[in-house]
């Protein structure tokens, strides 16, 4: 009994950083840079998603407002921040990135208090039991059912559709893709908005989860998904998918039998070295 | 641009630091977390803090010299509260310091204060290093330990055996732990398990699926309301029924708002009893709410104590800080929102422990833990 | 005085932990994002030894020892991943310092270590005597740039592959970087643990990381002047910025940002366009 709950809620905690994780990825795959303020779409999601809930009294409204919101203002963090140094060394994309991450938080702070917010209604709160033994709250199934449903639509839209295909065909070769017409700054407002308002999504449903967003919900999601893409391979859709259910497993158990060695975040990172010890190019890597 | 903006933020920084005149007031200092993880417990001390200077400036100050609150952000940081503190004694020459922080910081400032002799009251960090940098700092709060013990003897009181605690790994969750299982075994209550969790985490599922298996009578968990709201919230969801107690960490309104309907029933040992029929008491709540347009909580009604204490001490000085300020604070009483406080030959109070419970979305009175043996704070001697 | 002494301090100790990233990152273009964590060991090492009686002179070596001695471990780590990789790797292992520290009681857990002995120096002797150490690492810095090895490391941070095809053993230089680099951070760890006499494990996770690359990055990468300038300015911006108070944090985000969005090449690269102006075209 134990142990399906436990890989249950390790399933929970791992599609949160599978929705969040994604996001990374795709920014990853197109322009080799590690987006660290993406974690600031998280908790602008939640906080989108708080106040448009608590005015409206819908949550349907809130989630749709949070990713629309985010997913702007992802293109705009694409075209103003990072078009004009996508040609500077690594490290200059990324600690732009961290600088860019602590100014959002603070600024979350500033304008909304540093104590957080909460719903004023109570939302997916009731409970549910599935086969009799498994008890979870509705918001925690809604998490792994929305995030199964919008990853399942978002893949098959990459292959089904014109766009979808030019945006893989950019993640795998931009400068070919380039060649044959496909403007790279349209696929990476695309993937900028797509991944953004993932966060988002995921940044309501936590907000949900805990009833509580606070300005500094993203930085425990912010370094997590990056040792997730990591492991996932770089880059790598299905490989991110993996990982981040994985880590989410791996976790749910550490901090019942590890707890007493080390943290949470610790035994995601050992988890991590292990990995890249052994695996230099990430575990799902294709090779 | 960036270079000028640089040149202007220094420039500012540096006329600011020499250019200060010299004002004849009264100076008190307090170091608060503005910033960071700690910042609402921050914002709620420093509303607390400058109650209390408020208060009294309305009613004359000191001698008739207007009361001035030095404030710097110390981030709950040992590293930013060692030169806030400096900066206080040395650039400011504040007569008395308070902390409105976290252990951390508080202990990192707390030898600095003592080395200057000025007066330093601690508000509510539970840390035991504290008050043993020496004889010039004091503090108004239940040591960590103390309300452990506390916790332990409620157990029993509720008549609950076998019990899990639930522990924050920082050094309060720590030492709160460490005084319910010194103090377990006198009463007969069993620790079945305990698990840890990190201040960052607001999602317990795992745990909480272990907990359920163990079935316990009641749950001893610590934490601040940022995570005792999310940790009882999906205790409750999970079907787990049984009496949670929390501590002084979880004495804020903010926990009841996010644990939401699970958090009716919730106990907790504080020092801050809102039912109390002392008017000091009341009049603080009262006077706390008409200022900030919030309800008080434990952080905002130690700072103000301890912010009080130093002004009281003031009062009989004359304004004038070092040893009579110390000799002042020491042999006084004072009648303070957290009760009638003395200190003890290490600076410690010995006060009941108030026991609250969340009925109606608001905390009441539940009961009063009055053991002055069990509840003793360490003295000199121990 | 003891307040700027203080400060004086504060700064000396950064620019020697500034620059011994400048070592592993700025010279041999390996990126570090837990740096911190040898600050750390060397913090701990010297407060552990000096509670146990050791004379404080003699906790800067061991310390330098151990921490350098770690550091040589994950220098390996360095042979095995590279660049990105390499700075998930480094956070890592910031991360699992931070969780094991955590959980040893031996060390203090979480409640750290407090009341670490005097070193026997004034506050003004002990402000010197980081001053000298962090002048040393500067000199020590500008040495290694011009021999034999600083021109290894910087054509390893160019082009590793080359570097290897050309014969020349690249492992060793890279666990060299990471020996002398770490070593140096542990120093600046010894001097931390005596400054503040208290340390806890939060005082060395991943914010401490980034600040110290931050001074790097904004000082210009691998520029010994660029970095020492930085670490000594941003190290005290802290308390100046008191008077902006709550927006503290805002404006160092934003500084970081905005010098990598406008002037990726640090301070450095800054003040040469400025001097420079006929350069203000090139990249």
């Amino acid at each position: 009994m134990l142990f399906v709950e436990l890989i249950a809620q390790g399933l929970i905690q791992g599609s949160i950083y599978a929705l969040i994780a994604l996001g990374l990825t795709l920014v990853y795959g197109l322009l080799r840079i590690l987006h660290v303020a993406h974690a600031a779409f998280f908790t602008l999601g939640g906080y989108i998603g708080v106040m448009v809930a608590n005015q409206t009294g819908s949550l349907a409204a809130a989630i749709v407002a949070a990713m629309i919101i985010a997913g702007i203002g992802g293109i705009l963090v694409f075209r103003l921040c990072y078009q004009p140094i996508l040609h500077q060394p690594p490290f200059v994309p990324l600690i732009a990135s961290i600088g860019l991450y602590i100014a959002a938080e603070e600024l979350f702070r500033i304008i909304f208090g540093p104590s957080g917010l909460s719903y004023k209604y109570a939302f997916l709160q009731d409970q549910v039991v599935l086969f009799g033994f498994l008890r979870f709250k509705l918001a925690e199934i809604a998490v792994m059912l929305g995030s199964a449903v919008i990853i399942g639509v978002l893949s098959l839209l990459q292959t089904r559709t014109r766009i979808g295909v030019a945006c893989q065909a950019t993640v795998s070769d931009p400068q070919m893709a380039e060649s044959f017409g496909i403007s790279l700054q349209k696929v990476g407002d695309i993937n900028f908005f797509v991944g953004s308002a993932l966060a988002a999504f995921a940044g309501v449903m936590v907000s949900v989860l805990n009833n509580m967003v606070e300005p500094t919900m993203g930085s425990v999601p912010s370094y997590k998904a990056l040792a997730i893409i990591v492991l996932g391979g770089l880059g790598s859709v299905r490989g991110t998918l993996a990982a981040a259910l994985v880590l989410g497993v791996v976790e749910s158990f550490g901090t019942i039998y590890l707890g007493h060695y080390l943290d949470r975040n610790a035994i995601a990172f050992a988890f991590l070295i292990l990995v890249l010890m052994w695996r230099p190019q990430g575990l799902f890597a294709r090779t | 641009m960036n270079h000028k903006k640089l040149a202007v933020a220094v420039t500012a920084a540096l006329a600011m630091q020499f250019g200060v005149p010299a004002w004849a007031e009264v100076k008190i200092g307090i170091n608060v977390p503005l910033t960071g993880f700690a910042a609402a417990d921050g914002k709620s001390a420093l509303d607390g803090a400058k109650l209390a200077v408020a208060d009294a400036n309305a009613k004359g100050g000191i001698n008739g010299e207007k009361i001035e609150l030095v404030i710097y952000d110390d981030q709950a940081s040992p590293k930013e509260a060692a030169p806030a503190a400096t900066k206080l004694i040395e650039k400011d020459k504040v007569v008395a310091g308070v902390s409105g922080s976290y252990s951390a910081s508080t202990r990192a400032a707390a030898p600095l204060f003592q080395a200057a002799k000025v007066p330093y009251v601690v508000a509510y960090s539970i840390h035991p290093d504290v008050t043993l940098a020496g004889n010039y700092v004091f503090r108004t709060a239940t040591m960590g330990e103390v309300q452990g013990r506390a916790g332990a003897k409620l157990s029993s009181t509720l008549g609950k055996k076998n019990v899990v605690l639930i522990t924050l790994k920082n050094d309060f969750g720590q030492a709160l732990a460490a005084g319910y299982k010194e103090a377990a075994p006198k009463f007969g209550v069993k620790i079945i398990n305990e698990y840890e969790y990190g201040i960052r985490d607001r999602q317990f599922g795992a745990l909480i699926s272990k907990v359920k298996s163990d079935n316990p009578e009641l749950i001893y968990a610590s934490g601040y309301y940022f995570t005792a709201g999310p940790l009882v919230n999906q205790l409750r969801a999970a079907g787990i029924t049984v009496p949670v107690i929390g501590q002084e960490g979880y004495d804020s309104e903010k926990f009841i708002e996010i644990a939401g309907a699970a958090s009716e029933g919730t106990l907790v040992t504080t020092s801050l009893d809102r039912d109390s029929d002392s008017p000091v008491t009341q009049a603080f709540l009262k006077e706390f709410r008409a200022a900030t347009n919030a309800g008080a909580d434990m952080v905002a009604a130690s700072t103000f104590t301890a912010t009080s204490i130093a002004i009281e001490g003031l009062k009989k000085t004359g304004g004038k800080g070092g040893e009579a300020l110390r000799k002042a604070i020491e042999t006084g009483t004072f009648s303070t929102p957290i009760g009638k406080l003395t200190f003890n030959d290490l600076h410690e109070v010995n006060k009941d422990v108030q026991v609250q419970i969340v009925k109606g979305k608001a905390f009441h009175r539940h009961s009063v833990i009055s053991d002055p043996v069990l509840l003793a704070p360490p003295t000199k001697a121990k | 005085m003891e307040y700027e002494i203080s400060l004086a301090t504060t700064m000396a100790i950064s620019v020697l932990f500034a620059l011994s990233l400048n070592l592993i990152t700025g010279f041999c273009g390996q990126i570090s994002l837990g740096h911190a964590a040898f600050l750390g060991v060397g913090a701990y090492t010297a407060g552990m030894l000096a509670k146990a009686g050791v004379p404080f002179l003699l906790t800067l070596p061991l310390a330098m020892l151990v921490a350098g001695a770690l550091g040589v471990i994950v220098g390996f780590a360095s042979l095995r991943v590279r660049a990105d990789f390499l700075a998930i790797t480094t956070m890592g292992v910031g991360f699992l310092f931070v969780g094991i520290v955590r959980q040893q009681d031996a060390l203090g857990g979480e409640m750290g270590i407090s009341a670490i002995p005097d070193s026997g120096m004034s506050k003004l002797v002990f402000m010197l005597f980081a001053v000298a150490m962090a002048a040393a690492a500067a000199l020590l810095s500008a040495y290694v740039r011009r021999c034999w090895m600083g021109r290894v490391f910087s054509a390893i941070a160019e082009d590793e592959d080359t570097v290897r095809v050309m014969g020349i053993d690249v492992p060793r230089f890279k666990l060299t970087a990471f020996a002398l680099g770490t070593a140096l951070a542990g120093l600046a760890g010894a001097l931390y643990a005596q400054h503040l006499k208290f340390i806890a494990p939060d005082s060395f996770g991943f914010i401490e990381s980034i600040t110290v690359l931050s001074m790097v990055v904004v000082g210009g990468i691998g520029s010994v002047i660029g970095v020492t300038v930085s670490a000594a300015v941003l190290s005290v911006l802290p308390s100046w910025f008191q008077v902006i108070g709550t927006y503290k944090l805002l404006v160092y985000g934003g500084l970081l940002f905005l010098m990598m969005r406008f002037s990726p090449g640090g301070m450095a690269a800054l003040v040469k366009r400025i001097f420079h102006p006929d350069r203000w075209g090139a990249k």
